[in-house]
C-alpha cells in the first residue's frame, strides 16, 4: 500500500510542477537558513571546554574603583582580569588541585644559524598547569613543571604550525630557538588546538588565532614582558617602571583555576573572600566584596561573547523557518483541496479516512523529504559563502576559517528541524482532506 | 448592494478561511520582520558611513619588530623613516603608538581643571606620533597647527604626559563644554600634568570603532616605545599598492636585526573593524528579501488556488453581467482583506519586536515612519502579488458557465 502511495505522490507531484517547486524551495530555504545561523551560533558561542565545565572557574576579584564599577554595563560584575599582586597572593594558596595565571606577548622566533625565516610568535606567557587544565594536546614532548615556573626555567611549548616551519615537522624536543633575544629550550609540541570561541582570555575578541609559543610565566617579571593583550585601571598612580607595573592596580592577568568538588570550591571562594577582607583593612578592596569564581558557561555570557546580534539571526532564522513553514502548510492544503474531487471518488470506492489522511502525508513526506535533503545542501554552500564574508585575506588564520565547519551537533539539529518542519507541514492538510465528506464532490461530477 | 461588493467576498473568503488565515500569518511575521530589519540595517549602515576624517584609502601602515641584542631602535626608527619619506609618491609617514580604527589602542582621562580624586575626566584614545602625523593621517587643522621635530619626545614604557598635545574636536568640546573653544588652553591628565593645546584637529575617529566616544582623540609628540615600530605612509592617490610592494621588498631585507612583521593597507583594518556590522546588514538584508519573496509567494499561491477553485463561479458571474473588471476588482479586494488582516496583526508584532530590540541594543525606540513605509510596502507586494491570477481570473469566458451544467 506504501509503495502505491508513493507512486501517486509522485504522480501528483509531476501533475503541478510550478507549485511543488515553490513548496519544496521553501522548506528548501527554511532549513538552509536555520542551519546556517544555527552553525554560526554554535561556533561564536558554543562552550568549546564543556567536558570540564563543572570543574574549572575564572577567578575575578573586586579590588577596582570605589566610585565606580569596572564595566558601567554590567556594574555587577567584577573587573575580568586580576592585577599581579592580587594573582601572586592567590596563587600562593595550595587548595586547587591547578591553577594558572597567564598573559598574552608577542615575540620575534629565530634560530641562531638563520636557515629560517625569523617569524613573529604569538605568545602565552603561563604557569604550566594550563596543558592539564584546557586538555591541551601534544605532538611531541610535554609541558613544564611547577620548578620550571619558580626558577624560572628557559623552556618553551611550540604550536606544531611553528614546528613545521622551523624544524619541518620533525620531533624537536630538546632543541633551541631564541624568542626575541633569550635562548629556550623546547620541552613540547602542541597538536593542532584551536577551542572557539577562545574562552580563556577575550580580550582580543573571541576568534582569535591559536598561541604560536607557551612560555613560563616566571619569565615576565624577569624579562619584564609587557602584556600584549588588554590592560586596564582606575587609579591615578605613577607608573614608570616595571616594578611599579607590577605593585599597581592595573589589571592585566587571566587566572584559571580547576576545582573538582563543591567543598574544594566554597573553601577556596572563602579564601578569596578572607584575603579580600584582609586587604580591605590595608584600604585596597574598597568596593562591597564581590570575589567571584565563574564557570566557562557563565564566563561566556558574562564576557558577552554571544552577541544580541547572534540572538537576533536565530530568531529571524526561526521567524523565517516559520513563514516558509506556514507557506507550505497554506499550498498543500490548496493543492489537496484543489483535488478533493478525485479524493472524493476514493472515499466513495470505500477508501477510509485513515488511508486517505496516510496517502496525504506520504505526499507531504515525499515533498519535505526533497525540500529537506535540499535545505542541508543549500546550508552547506551558504556556510562556504559565510567563511568568505568573514575572511579579508586568504592568508588569515584563526577561529574564521572554523566558522564554515559543519559539525555533528549542527547536523543533527537541523536533521531534527527537517522532521519537524515535514510533520508540522504536513498533518493539518491531511487531515483536513480526510474529512472531506465524498457525497459533495460526487454530486458535482 | 455597494460597488466594491466588501459583504459577498467577506463572506466568500470566510467560507474558505483556513489558508487565508496562514497567509495572513506569513504576512504579519514578514511586516515584522521588514520593519525592524529595515530599522538595524540603517543604524549599520549609518555607522559604517560616518565621517571618520582620515585619508584611509591613501593610507598604508608598517609594522617591524627587533629582536635581537644588538638591535638599535633608535636607528633602525630612524632609517627606516628617513627611507619612507624620500620614496617618490610618498605624502608623509609617521611612527604611531597605535593604529587608527584598528581596534587596538590607549585610553587616558583628561580634565579642564586639576582633578580632585572623585573625578573622573573626560576620557581620550591617545596615539604617539611624530612630526608628520597631521599630514600621514591627512587630517583637516580646524585651528593651530601640527607639532615641530623638536617637540618630539623620546620614548617611555608608560604614560607620560608632554608639554603640547593636539586634540580632537570632539574631546575639545567634552573636556570644555559648551563651545569647545580649546586652542592654547591648558588640559590636564589623570595625575593632574598640564600640557598646551597647540592645534584641533577637525575629525578623527580612534581605535574603537565601537565605542561612543570613538571621536575624541588626542595626539602625543612622542616616538612610540621600542623594539617594534609602527609607520603610517600616506601615498598620492593610486600608488599604495605599487609603493607597498617597494616598501616591503627593501624593509624585509634592509636589518636583519629585524623583522618585518607585515605591510597592510589601512582600509583593511577599517574593513576588520565594521565587519561584524556589515556582515549583520549582509544577512538581514538577504533573509528578509527572502523572506518577502516567499511571503508574495504565498500569497500567488492562496490567489492562484481560490481563482482555479472557482472558474465556474466565475464564468457564472460573468455570463450574468459581471465585467472583467469586476473580477479584477474581486479578487484584488479578496487579496488585500487578507493582506491587511495580515498588517494589523503584524504592526503589533513589528512594535513588541521593536522594543526588544530597543532595549538590547540601547537604540532609541523604532520609528513609525518605519512601520508606516513597511505597512504601505506589504500593501503594494499583496497587490503585485495578486495581479496576475486576478487577471487570469478575469479572462474566464462566460461559456465555462454553460459548459459544465
Amino acid at each position: 500500500m506504501l509503495g502505491y502511495y508513493f507512486q501517486l505522490a509522485f504522480r501528483n507531484l509531476r501533475r503541478n510542477p510550478g507549485l511543488t517547486a515553490l513548496m519544496i524551495g521553501a522548506v528548501a530555504l527554511g532549513i538552509a537558513v536555520c542551519v546556517m545561523t544555527l552553525t554560526l551560533y554554535r561556533a561564536m558561542s558554543g562552550n568549546p571546554i564543556w567536558w570540564k565545565n563543572d570543574v574549572l572557574y575564572a577567578v575575578t576579584l573586586d579590588a577596582w574603583d570605589p566610585n565606580e564599577p569596572a564595566d558601567d554595563r554590567r556594574p555587577e560584575l567584577p573587573p575580568w582580569q586580576l592585577s599581579y599582586r592580587d594573582a601572586m597572593a592567590v596563587m600562593e594558596s595550595g587548595m586547587p588541585k591547578r591553577k594558572l595565571i597567564m598573559h598574552k606577548a608577542i615575540g620575534v622566533l629565530s634560530l641562531d644559524d638563520r636557515s629560517v625565516k625569523p617569524e613573529r610568535a604569538l605568545t602565552r606567557m603561563t604557569t604550566g598547569d594550563i596543558f592539564a587544565m584546557f586538555d591541551v594536546p601534544f605532538q611531541y614532548g610535554g609541558g613544564w613543571s611547577e620548578s620550571a615556573d619558580q626558577g624560572p626555567e628557559p623552556v618553551m611549548v611550540i604550536s606544531r604550525a611553528m614546528n613545521e616551519k622551523f624544524f619541518g615537522g620533525v620531533n624537536s624536543v630538546g632543541r633551541r630557538i631564541r624568542w626575541d633575544d633569550r635562548e629556550f629550550r623546547i620541552v613540547g609540541v602542541r597538536d593542532r588546538w584551536q577551542p572557539l570561541p577562545t574562552f580563556y582570555d577575550l580580550n582580543n575578541g573571541s576568534l582569535e588565532e591559536g598561541e604560536d609559543v607557551y612560555l613560563p610565566f616566571g619569565w615576565t617579571p624577569q624579562f619584564e614582558i609587557w602584556s600584549a593583550g588588554n590592560t586596564n585601571g582606575w587609579k591615578q598612580e605613577e607608573v614608570n617602571t616595571f616594578q611599579d607595573f607590577l605593585a599597581s592596580e592595573l589589571v592585566w592577568l587571566q587566572m584559571w583555576v580547576e576545582l573538582p568538588d563543591a567543598g574544594t570550591r566554597q573553601r577556596f571562594q572563602a579564601f578569596i573572600d578572607s584575603y579580600a577582607m584582609e586587604q580591605k583593612k590595608a584600604g585596597r578592596f574598597q568596593r562591597p566584596l564581590n570575589n567571584r569564581l565563574t564557570q566557562v558557561d557563565q564566563w561566556l555570557i558574562d564576557n558577552r561573547v554571544v552577541g544580541n546580534d547572534d540572538r537576533v539571526l536565530v530568531g529571524l532564522a526561526f521567524a523565517f523557518l516559520a513563514v516558509c513553514l506556514l507557506n507550505t502548510v497554506g499550498l498543500l492544503l490548496a493543492k489537496f483541496l484543489n483535488n478533493a474531487a478525485i479524493t472524493g471518488v476514493r472515499r466513495a470506492l470505500g477508501a477510509s479516512r485513515r488511508q486517505v489522511f496516510m496517502q496525504h502525508l506520504v505526499e507531504v513526506g515525499v515533498i519535505s523529504g526533497i525540500g529537506s535533503i535540499l535545505g542541508l545542501a543549500f546550508g552547506g554552500i551558504m556556510l562556504v559563502g559565510l567563511r568568505a564574508l568573514y575572511t579579508l585575506d586568504p592568508t588569515d588564520t584563526g577561529g574564521t576559517q572554523a566558522i564554515a565547519h559543519v559539525d555533528v551537533t549542527s547536523v543533527v539539529t537541523a536533521l531534527a528541524l527537517a522532521l519537524f518542519a515535514t510533520i508540522a507541514a504536513g498533518l493539518y492538510p491531511a487531515w483536513r482532506i480526510g474529512r472531506i465528506p465524498p457525497a459533495i464532490y460526487l454530486k458535482a461530477q | 448592494m455597494t460597488a466594491w461588493n466588501i459583504r459577498p467576498i467577506a463572506s466568500a473568503l470566510w467560507r474558505n478561511r483556513t489558508g487565508a488565515m496562514l497567509v495572513a500569518l506569513q504576512i504579519a511575521i514578514a511586516l515584522a520582520v521588514l520593519v525592524n530589519a529595515v530599522y538595524v540595517v540603517k543604524q549599520r549602515v549609518d555607522k559604517i558611513n560616518r565621517p571618520h576624517g582620515m585619508d584611509v584609502e591613501n593610507i598604508f601602515v608598517v609594522a617591524t619588530a627587533g629582536f635581537t641584542k644588538n638591535f638599535d631602535y633608535e636607528a633602525s626608527w630612524r632609517a627606516d623613516l628617513a627611507y619612507l619619506r624620500d620614496l617618490p609618491g610618498v605624502t608623509a609617514a609617521s611612527l604611531v603608538s597605535n593604529i587608527p580604527l584598528s581596534g587596538s589602542g590607549s585610553s587616558n582621562g583628561f580634565t579642564a581643571q586639576p582633578r580632585t580624586p572623585e573625578q573622573s575626566g573626560e576620557p581620550a584614545n591617545n596615539f604617539e606620533v611624530d612630526e608628520q602625523a597631521i599630514e600621514a593621517l591627512g587630517v583637516k587643522l580646524a585651528a593651530g597647527r601640527g607639532f615641530e621635530a623638536h617637540e618630539i619626545l623620546p620614548p617611555t614604557d608608560a604614560w607620560e604626559f608632554a608639554p603640547q598635545v593636539i586634540i580632537t574636536r570632539d574631546l575639545a568640546k567634552a573636556v570644555y563644554p559648551p563651545d569647545g573653544d580649546a586652542l592654547g588652553r591648558t588640559i590636564y591628565d589623570g595625575l593632574n600634568r598640564p600640557s598646551t593645546i597647540i592645534g584641533v584637529i577637525e575629525t578623527m575617529h580612534g581605535s574603537w570603532v565601537g565605542w561612543d566616544k570613538v571621536s575624541q582623540v588626542m595626539l602625543v609628540p612622542r616616538i612610540r616605545s621600542g623594539p617594534g615600530a609602527v609607520y603610517l605612509v600616506r601615498t598620492e592617490p593610486g600608488r599604495q599598492a605599487a609603493l607597498m610592494r617597494t616598501v616591503e621588498e627593501h624593509l624585509s631585507t634592509s636589518n636583519s636585526d629585524r623583522l618585518l612583521r607585515w605591510v597592510r593597507p589601512l582600509e583593511r583594518f577599517a574593513r576588520q573593524s565594521y565587519l561584524d556590522d556589515r556582515n549583520m546588514a549582509i544577512f538581514l538584508v538577504s533573509i528578509t528579501s527572502a523572506l518577502i519573496a516567499i511571503t508574495a509567494l504565498g500569497i500567488f499561491g492562496l490567489a492562484t488556488f481560490n481563482v482555479s477553485t472557482r472558474v465556474r463561479q466565475i464564468g457564472t458571474r460573468r455570463a450574468v453581467g459581471a465585467r472583467r473588471l469586476d473580477i479584477v476588482r474581486h479578487f484584488l479586494v479578496e487579496n488585500w482583506m487578507v493582506t491587511t488582516a495580515g498588517v494589523v496583526a503584524g504592526c503589533g508584532m513589528a512594535l513588541a519586536i521593536g522594543y526588544w530590540i530597543s532595549l538590547k541594543y540601547e537604540l532609541p525606540r523604532l520609528d513609525l515612519y518605519y512601520l508606516v513605509g513597511g505597512v504601505s510596502g506589504i500593501w503594494l507586494i499583496g497587490l503585485l502579488a495578486a495581479w496576475q491570477p486576478a487577471r487570469r481570473a478575469s479572462e474566464i469566458s462566460p461559456a465555462v458557465a454553460s459548459r459544465t451544467i
